[in-house]
């Protein structure tokens, strides 16, 4: 049976990177990418990856009414291992939900994944910082492969959803947090315990000091736990932030700060873990 | 009972279930009136115990029952293994804590210490007096006294007497253990080894609680030989391509089989332990001829842990490890808050680095909320090889 890949000559894999926050999905042809979308896990990551592999899909044209009028094979609606063999596509799967996820050909660490997903959008990169919504990593590499890793994972100090929540508290998006930011202004968070600093910033607010400074106070700290972490996988540059948050100018700035060292982020560093799935 | 074979899968299920079907052993032990003595570390020199007739027990607690009970008292930032075997004394839950005549403990780390402070409140308890220096005279006179004080008070507490020819014989016996248990994990030396990680662990873990000496050492060279035969059968279990891993770190058994489970389940295999369940003990043999107490001594203080300073055996016997098992790479596992493990972690990993030996540190406690992460590292760990 003739497949997409096999009419483009190309294999064709979709990399997902199923995260506790956010599912991030990439369609890749030859290297390049052809598709991209992200969407909230959720409560289901096994719907929602096969959503977000439906709208990969018909995003690039292998589903829907343009793979139809081509009379390919629908891999869809109901995403198996073995249609989508048959259509010549790969899936491979990464991230906290990438057990979930039935229709994955195979499955690899988001350490691989963000390494190789680096390396494609920042070519000899050095160390990798990735802030996700329940862990952050600090990734050492060379020419794309590992060299040490550290997860910081156990607890939600200087995680994503450490940001969310202080941002929630505050009454700002994360977007409208980077606004905030700014001003360069600062005060210290003393505590490092998430539940804690969340007490302790409607304390700071309600002493008097003004939202840029606490949000200032809450991005260094973030910038600390990933700094630390960092350090103990020993940074090289170019340093390249990787995930949702590098698109954070505020927290490049801490982090560069912190670490004495330029940080880099690509458009793309929100699919990098996907990016690096695809690659795999 | 010495003649009864046994087929290769009961008799790792044997060791596996060792620690459970050892309850109803202790039991009968007890009632036919023997004398049972509760340990907790690899310092402790059963050979006193051994000598005098006694049955010797591990008293260090692998599960996480009884914690939320132990942090009635203690703090909760305090190693697992430490609150967990308080929680099973104060509760009762612990058949062996329950038998023991005696407790031995010994002045290891600061967190056992203490603890054993308050458990001498309610069980009769030895403490063993431990240098942190393993290479000074005043170190092992301090240590050979406290092998004759421990030797005191077991031949009063039972009302025994401990001759040199007595505690000869049973050095002689406890070297019968250390080489056979040592053949056992050294099979692994071989590519593809033998048994999984899991199965070595729980042979070395469950030896512990097999009661009978005569019993333990024939099932022993039972599992020796049917291995063996097996594989000279051309059964492999593992295959040859899987990344070959040594565990270091913190003790091992029960509830952080985890580490082991994860790391095998990732498409590795654990070919030997540099910790107490594993090589540790059983590397080298205690000298037989001479005087018994010195030998004693001199022997167990040579063992490598991190309460030593500085604790350079360790470094040699990973060093040697490192290379007859012919490992791919190292993955230490410390338990929460252990401080002398978790800081000397960092010289391990430096160690390891300039040998170009992967290494990896894992901290884990003894809840199984962590299995999703533990996995994360060791798949990355391993796709990383």
């Amino acid at each position: 049976m003739a497949g997409p890949a096999n009419l483009a000559g190309q294999a064709i894999t979709a990399g997902i990177d199923c995260g506790s926050a956010a599912c991030k999905g990439v369609l890749m042809r030859g290297g390049a990418i052809i598709a991209k979308a992200v969407r909230p896990t959720g409560w289901n990551p096994r719907e929602t990856a096969e959503g977000l592999l439906r709208e990969l899909l018909l995003q690039g044209g292998l589903a829907g009414e343009a793979a139809a009028s081509s009379g390919e094979p629908l891999p869809l609606p109901s995403p198996d291992k073995e249609a989508l063999e048959q259509a010549g596509i790969t899936v491979v799967a990464t991230g906290y939900g990438r057990v979930a996820i039935p229709f994955a050909a195979r499955t690899v660490t988001e350490i691989t994944c963000h390494s190789r997903g680096a390396e494609y959008l920042l070519p000899g990169v050095g160390t990798v910082i990735d802030i996700g919504g329940q862990d952050s990593k600090a990734i050492s590499l060379h020419n794309g492969k590992v060299l040490a890793f550290q997860m910081n994972d156990k607890c939600a100090a200087g995680t994503g959803r450490f940001l969310e929540m202080s941002a929630a508290r505050m009454g700002v998006t994360l977007a409208e947090l980077d606004g905030l930011l700014q001003s360069g202004e600062s005060c210290r968070l003393s505590s490092m315990c998430a539940v804690f600093a969340d007490s302790e910033i409607v304390s700071l607010l309600a002493a008097g000091k003004s939202r840029q400074e606490v949000a200032g106070g809450v991005i260094d700290a973030v910038a600390g736990r990933a700094a630390a972490l960092a350090a103990r996988v020993e940074v090289r540059p170019p340093l390249l932030l990787t995930g949702g948050l590098g698109e954070l100018e505020g927290l490049r700035k801490a982090l560069a700060a912190q670490l004495s060292c330029r940080v880099e982020t690509s458009p793309l560093s929100r699919f990098a873990g996907a990016i690096g799935a695809a690659l795999s | 009972m010495l003649e009864m074979r046994k087929e290769l899968p009961e008799i790792f299920d044997s060791f596996a279930e060792a620690r459970q079907k050892g309850f109803l052993a202790m039991k009968k032990i007890k009632e036919e009136g023997k004398g049972v003595v509760g340990q907790f570390c690899t310092y402790t020199p059963l050979e006193i115990f051994m000598a005098a007739g006694l049955v010797n027990v591990g008293l260090c607690s692998t599960s996480d029952e009884t914690i939320a009970e132990a942090e009635k008292v203690l703090p909760g930032n305090l190693c697992p293994l430490i609150k967990s075997s308080y929680g099973f004394a104060i509760t009762d839950k612990c058949p062996y804590m329950y038998f023991s005549d005696l407790v031995v403990g010994e002045t290891t780390c600061d967190g056992k210490i203490k603890m054993y402070e308050l458990l001498a409140q309610i069980k009769n308890l030895h403490i063993l007096e431990l240098p942190r220096k393993q290479n000074t005279e005043e170190a092992f006179a301090l240590w050979r006294a406290e092998i004759i004080r421990l030797k005191e008070r077991v031949e009063k507490d039972f009302g025994v007497t401990i001759t040199d020819d007595m505690l000869k014989e049973a050095i002689r016996k406890r070297n019968v253990e250390r080489r056979l248990l040592k053949e056992i994990y050294e099979l692994s030396a071989m590519t593809p080894p033998p048994v999984s990680g899991l199965k070595q662990l729980q042979i070395l873990f469950g030896s512990q609680f097999k009661f009978d000496w005569d019993e333990k050492v024939a099932e022993l060279q039972q599992a020796i030989d049917s291995i063996k035969a097996a594989y000279a059968a051309g059964e492999r279990p593992i295959s040859d391509k899987a990344p070959r891993i040594l565990i270091t770190g913190c003790p091992m058994g029960g509830v952080t089989e985890k580490v082991v489970k994860v790391i095998e389940e990732a498409g590795a295999v654990v070919v030997v332990y540099e910790n107490c369940t594993g090589a540790k003990q059983m590397d080298r043999q205690c000298q037989e001829e001479g005087d018994p107490i010195s030998n004693i001594a001199r022997h167990y203080l040579q063992i490598g842990c991190a309460v030593m300073t500085p604790d350079t055996n360790r470094l040699e016997l990973l060093d040697r490890l490192c290379e007859q098992f012919k490992v791919d790479g190292v993955v230490e596992m410390t338990l929460q808050s252990c401080h002398p493990y978790s800081i000397e972690a960092y010289t391990i990993k430096t160690h390891l680095q300039k040998k170009g030996i992967p290494y990896l540190h894992l901290e884990t406690d003894y809840s199984t909320a962590d299995i999703g992460q533990l996995a994360t590292r060791a798949g990355a760990f391993l796709e990383m090889l």
